[in-house]
């Protein structure tokens, strides 16, 4: 018999609640109702509404000539849209540029921050954590400035450096040509890395110290110790910021939206998924068929995200676990 | 207690949702309409039973009597919408505001609310006040492309025409049908037109010891040395080149000329989409008569690829790159910084906020031809009334109001648009140089003979999935626009084969 097996044998028959557990547990759903609530409204009946959407032509211009068209709008969406790939290809290819070199840099910067060498270390953290409280927005319009072929510092400093004709019309057109944008959009990102920094800085000052002083004793170099202690050890804050990395990944819209209104420049390749569905639902008031374009990508997030915890336990560390 | 504590906190949630979900107070005179209807109503049409009504009722005669001097407090509001064309700039906001006060002044039926909305956002507002019931009653000034971005959302006027036996006879009766769109109805009447010409800067041309374009149409150019060669796009395209002048001082026809390091444009097809320039070679759609092909008419092709060579080979206009340069920078875009030497634009750009305070001498020109035929695409705006409006009637005689003889031409002051009134459109040009540009003088004459070409079918006309596919010949334009060495006839094809997709993918959800 396994373990399993037993505590399911001598499980205890369900015993009335006392009256003190009854008012407990009363008062708790009263204080846990207006998440309830607000869960209810805000998101669980939307999200049906949506899905209810999905199945109508609906034009909020003209709400009255809505039809019931079935699965029309899934069927153009799969099979037919091409524009459905090809946004949701762009979005990958960016996720791949974007994610590795976004979470690399974060983990950097917190080992950097967290090494005992480092004078100003608190001054650095606040430096490097600034950037992240500027909104987005105003970030994006920032580095639109800075990246300017004409008149951008980034241009005109590769250019003095280096001699290579940078600034100008014929030089580095980091917003319109498409073999940089993703570069440049992955800038902006870099730029808010803050919120990540910490996140691995307070992951790095969990790992026991005693690991690392055994380690010296035995000789371990410093890349030994990095990669036999210090990212096993934060194994499971890389897979959550790799979580919410993939997932804001898949909702990628405000930079291309600043930017290009949407229009997907340079050739398209800003045009990414939710740049599409914003496009369909809120540009060309095709409200049935962004609900379906919204419908797939939360399927689609959902799988992904299932198959990165599936992935967890062959790679994920958990010290917690451990213990018990 | 506890149990009134409860009831209590119930009682609450249940005030708090009631009070959000109740009726607005400020609704009211919108509900009103029997009581206000009867003065909005047209009086001939009136008239008739109350002929009747003395000799059978006298009695109930009074009874209007009594609530008489309640109806003049409670005019029904009509919600007037801007920002799908002009209006939305933020000097046209109190004059608009004064033509408004002056209207509900001037009457007692109806109380016009004027609702600005910024151009970019407008689109997506109006979307959402019509889904959510709540649409304005006149939305306006709105050109073509606007008003078919809203396909089916609007009132057919045509009966409401007819019942206030409303006069058509002061509108050119083409531009009347211009606003009859087949199966939806009459959706606007004429309120201002915009034909389009050259605009040209007099001191760029006097820099360069040429000729200015001709004034015109039928003239020829005449090259400084004498030389007369018909205003077709290959004489611009000439004159353009000649005109673009690179940091050394070359122009583009020279060998040692400099494209990476221009300075001044010789031509550009300012603030238009492709359609706009593909009209500028000839008149079509990129909708066949079939109704469901999409097509790219012959002289779009070559009107697009002769912009291709202008931007990439001939470099007379400022492809992307040079879009944003500094120096082609002002109130007006390219032309007003005085740097580029002749543009093809609408009259709505001879205001004051494009060409008030420009540092240079300019002038109104004809529109060049393209093999023996002109096309000067046209843009005419009017306001519509939405099926959505809660108060149908009034907004007609509100748009009566605003289209009527005295308030119409203090609307075209501030919109800069020319009159589609046949009887204003004499005293508009003196009224409007005076207003706008005192002391100048203006070639008004083109403006007037420019609307005998004007573009039929016209540029902005409606295609399925109107948004989706100006998005898509949008993304087109840009890529050309940023990209020199494209095969041209390639990407033209593979815009079409886009387009049909849209074109298919919105017959299948219709059908």
């Amino acid at each position: 018999m396994t373990a399993s097996t037993i505590k399911k044998t001598v499980k205890k028959p369900k015993q009335p609640m006392t009256n003190i557990r009854k008012k407990e547990a009363r008062w708790g759903l009263a204080f846990l109702s207006p998440w309830m609530i607000g869960f209810l409204l805000f998101y669980l009946l939307p999200m049906l509404a949506s899905f209810g959407f999905s199945l109508l032509r609906f034009n909020p211009a003209v709400p009255d000539e809505s039809t019931f068209i079935a699965f029309s709008n899934w069927q153009r969406a799969i099979m037919v849209d091409r524009e459905v790939r090809l946004s949701f290809i762009r979005t990958m290819h960016f996720a791949a540029i974007s994610l590795p070199i976004g979470l690399g840099f974060a983990l950097f910067l917190a080992i950097i921050l967290n090494s005992k060498n480092v004078i100003g270390k608190t001054l650095y953290r606040t430096l490097f954590y600034m950037p992240s409280m500027i909104p987005l927005v105003a970030t994006v319009l920032i580095w639109n400035g800075v990246l300017n072929e004409q008149t951008g510092w980034i241009n005109m400093l590769i250019e003095s450096l280096t001699g290579i004709q940078a600034v100008g019309t014929q030089g580095l057109r980091w917003l319109a040509d498409p073999q940089l944008v993703y570069f440049a959009y992955t800038m902006f990102g870099l730029w808010g890395i803050g919120n990540a920094m910490i996140i691995f800085l307070a992951g790095l000052q969990g790992v026991p110290t005693e690991l690392y002083e055994a380690a010296e004793i035995d000789g371990a170099s410093w890349l030994t110790r990095l990669f036999r202690i210090t990212i096993p050890m934060i194994t499971a804050v890389i897979f959550y910021q790799l979580v919410l990395g993939v997932i804001g990944s898949l909702q990628y819209f405000l930079a291309p939206f600043v930017l290009t209104g949407g229009s997907g420049f340079p050739q398209g390749m800003t045009r990414f998924y939710m740049v599409y569905f914003y496009k369909q639902s809120f540009s060309f008031f095709n409200m049935g068929y962004g609900a379906t374009l919204a419908w797939l990508m939360f399927i689609f997030a959902l799988v992904l995200t299932i198959v990165l915890f599936g992935t967890a336990k062959y790679w994920v560390y958990y010290a917690a676990e451990e213990r018990k | 207690m506890r149990k009134l504590l409860y009831l209590i906190s119930i009682l609450i949630i249940a005030s708090m949702i009631l009070t959000a979900c109740g009726p607005v107070n400020n609704v009211p005179p919108l509900v009103d309409d029997p009581v206000v209807d009867d003065p909005v109503v047209e009086e001939p049409v009136v008239d008739e039973p109350v002929v009747d009504e003395p000799e059978v009722e006298e009695p109930e005669v009074e009874e209007p009597e009594v609530e008489e001097p309640e109806a003049p407090a409670e005019k029904v509001l009509v919600r007037w919408f801007v920002g799908l064309g002009a209006g939305s700039d933020e000097g046209t906001f109190e004059p608009q505001n004064a033509v408004v006060e002056e209207i509900n002044a001037s009457q007692d039926e109806f109380e016009i609310i004027l609702e600005i909305v910024d151009n970019e956002v407008a689109y997506d507002t109006l979307a959402t006040q019509i889904a959510a019931g709540n649409a304005p009653d006149i939305v306006g000034p709105v050109g073509i492309r606007g008003r078919d971005s809203f396909f089916g959302a609007w009132l057919d006027l045509e009966p409401m025409i007819e019942e206030f036996d409303y006069d058509l006879s002061d509108f050119d009766p083409a531009l009347v049908d211009f606003y009859m769109v087949p199966e939806e109805g009459q959706l606007g009447i004429p309120f201002g037109i915009f034909p389009s010409f050259m605009i040209y800067n007099f001191d760029l041309f006097d820099e360069a010891g040429l000729n200015y374009p001709p004034a015109q149409y039928g003239e020829p150019y005449v090259m400084p040395d004498g030389t007369e060669l018909e205003w077709n796009m290959d004489t611009l395209r000439e004159v353009a080149m000649m005109m673009t002048v690179d940091v050394n001082g070359n122009d583009a026809t020279m060998d040692g000329f400099d494209p990476e390091n221009i300075v001044q444009f010789g031509f550009m097809n300012q603030w238009t989409d492709p359609r706009g320039i593909g009209t500028f070679f000839g008149a079509g759609s990129l909708l066949a008569d079939d109704g469901e092909t999409a097509q790219i008419p012959e002289p779009w092709q070559e009107a697009w690829k002769w912009t291709y060579d202008g931007w990439w080979t001939d470099w007379f206009i400022p492809n992307g790159p040079y879009g944003g340069a500094d120096f082609l920078q002002g109130p007006g875009g390219p032309f007003s910084s005085g740097n580029l030497a002749m543009v093809h634009l609408h009259m709505w750009y001879v205001a004051p906020w494009a060409l008030g305070d420009v540092g240079f001498d300019w002038d109104l020109g004809a529109t060049p031809s393209y093999e023996g035929t002109i096309t000067s695409k046209m843009h005419a705006d009017t306001f519509s009334i939405p099926r959505g409006s809660s108060n149908p009637e009034a907004a007609f005689k509100a748009l009566t109001f605003m289209l009527s003889e005295e308030f119409a031409p203090k609307l075209l002051q501030i919109y800069g648009g020319m009159p589609a009134r046949l009887s204003l459109q004499d005293a508009f040009f003196d009224d409007y140089t005076d207003a706008n540009f005192p002391g100048k003088t203006i070639n008004w004459d083109v403006v007037v003979d420019s609307m005998e070409y004007a573009d039929n079918p016209n540029h902005e006309s409606w295609m399925p999935s109107f948004l989706e596919t100006t998005d898509r010949y949008n993304e087109f334009w840009g890529m050309a626009a940023n990209t020199p060495g494209l095969d041209m006839d390639a990407e033209i094809e593979a815009l079409r084969q886009d387009l049909q997709d849209i074109f298919d993918a919105y017959f299948t959800l219709q059908n």
